[in-house]
């Protein structure tokens, strides 16, 4: 009872040879059939000959799949979607991208009322009302691309946030020149500026490019 | 037996070629990204990919996924011949997502789809194929919530 499914599973792969994802997809299936059919076997045949090779295949097969007792991988995950290509990274998944429109999996699962649809797709295309179209679309897409490129309005959350957090960063700087900073020492006065002024003028302080050489000392004011 | 052997390794070369499955490889070589391909020959190699009798729809979405990816807009003949695959594959939301993609190629130049939307008009009406705009796609219809905002 095993021999038939092996048959059938290397004509299955001699006939998918060009898509390595589609036997990727069979080996999981030949796998899934194999477990459904070790079940069976080992519930059928009482022969002493034959039950220890199956229980050898069988717990090779459980050993390598432990994480799962039943149910093939794909399938479960996707569950009734087809899948139609290769996608980004050969795994059946579904994205909306602009730069990688079609993904590997249809959007929906197959409803009878999708199948019905499908029916009519096969004829003529002009016999199908806009309305049909579009639902045959969503079957296969979850987002149009202008759905896809549509502005979000996040900058205004990001702005606002920036500017929350510029406001608080200034009630912090208030806080810190009441509460922690040491007063201003007295020679920041303006008559002990002024004082300091005089001082610099009367020491030349920059003669020739700084302070002193914009101070005419002849008529003793400033230059124009 | 030795035809048979000579006919699947004939199927297997032609199925490792896809798409470049042209008599000469013009130029197309994988060491480097200069292509010695001229325009003319990359249209008429993907034009000649899309009008395949047998092409499925893994192809299809190989060869639109691909033209998607590249920095130019395609011209009307291959959109005609990828629109043409997809009546063959009775797949009308492929169409349409494959017309969306070419408006989408054509970035924000406004006077590139419309001239490509012109030459397409004869086998749009041929195959009753409706445009973006005309299914009201060209604006947002349903809104999808962030998987952010879950």
């Amino acid at each position: 009872c095993i021999r038939p499914l092996i048959l059938e599973a290397i004509r299955h792969l001699q006939l998918c040879r060009r898509k390595a994802n589609v036997i990727k997809l069979s080996y999981y299936l030949f796998e899934l059939g194999m477990a459904n059919n070790l079940v069976r076997c080992a519930a059928q045949q009482t022969k002493a000959r034959i039950t220890p090779v199956i229980s050898q295949i069988r717990t090779a097969h459980d050993h390598a799949h432990e994480h799962h007792a039943v149910g093939d991988p794909v399938k479960i995950v996707i569950g009734n979607r087809e899948i139609v290509g290769f996608g980004m990274n050969g795994q059946p998944n579904y994205i909306d991208r602009v730069d990688f429109p079609l993904p590997a999996i249809r959007y929906k699962e197959v409803t009878p009322d999708i199948q019905v649809l499908k029916e009519k797709e096969k004829g003529d295309w002009s016999k199908l009302t806009i309305e049909e179209k579009k639902a045959l679309y969503r079957a296969s897409f979850c987002q149009t691309f202008a759905e896809m490129k549509a502005p979000t309005g996040e900058w205004k959350s990001l702005l606002g946030f920036t500017l929350i957090g510029c406001s608080f960063a200034m009630w912090i700087y208030i806080w810190m020149k009441k509460f922690v900073y040491a007063p201003l020492p007295d020679t920041f006065t303006p008559e002990k500026q002024q004082a300091q002024l005089e001082r610099m003028l009367n020491m030349q302080i920059g003669p020739i490019e700084g302070l002193a050489s914009k101070y005419d000392y002849e008529k003793g004011r400033w230059k124009e | 037996m030795f035809r048979s052997g000579l006919a699947r390794s004939a199927s297997f070369a032609r199925n490792l070629a896809v798409p470049n499955n042209c008599k000469c490889i013009a130029g197309v070589r994988f060491m480097s990204k200069h292509s010695t391909e001229s325009d003319v020959e990359f249209d008429a190699r993907y034009e000649s990919f899309f009008n395949r009798k047998d092409i499925d729809g893994w192809e299809c979405r190989k060869a639109m996924n691909d033209l998607s990816g590249m920095d130019l807009v395609p011209e009307p003949r291959i959109v005609i011949a990828a629109l043409n695959a997809c009546r063959r594959l009775n797949d009308i939301a492929l169409a349409i997502r494959f017309l969306e993609t070419v408006k989408d190629k054509c970035g924000g130049k406004a006077e590139i789809f419309p001239y490509i939307l012109q030459e397409i008009r004869p086998t749009l009406n041929q195959l009753g194929l409706s445009t973006p705009e005309e299914l009201g796609y060209d604006k947002p219809e349903l809104a999808l919530k962030s998987v952010y905002d879950l």
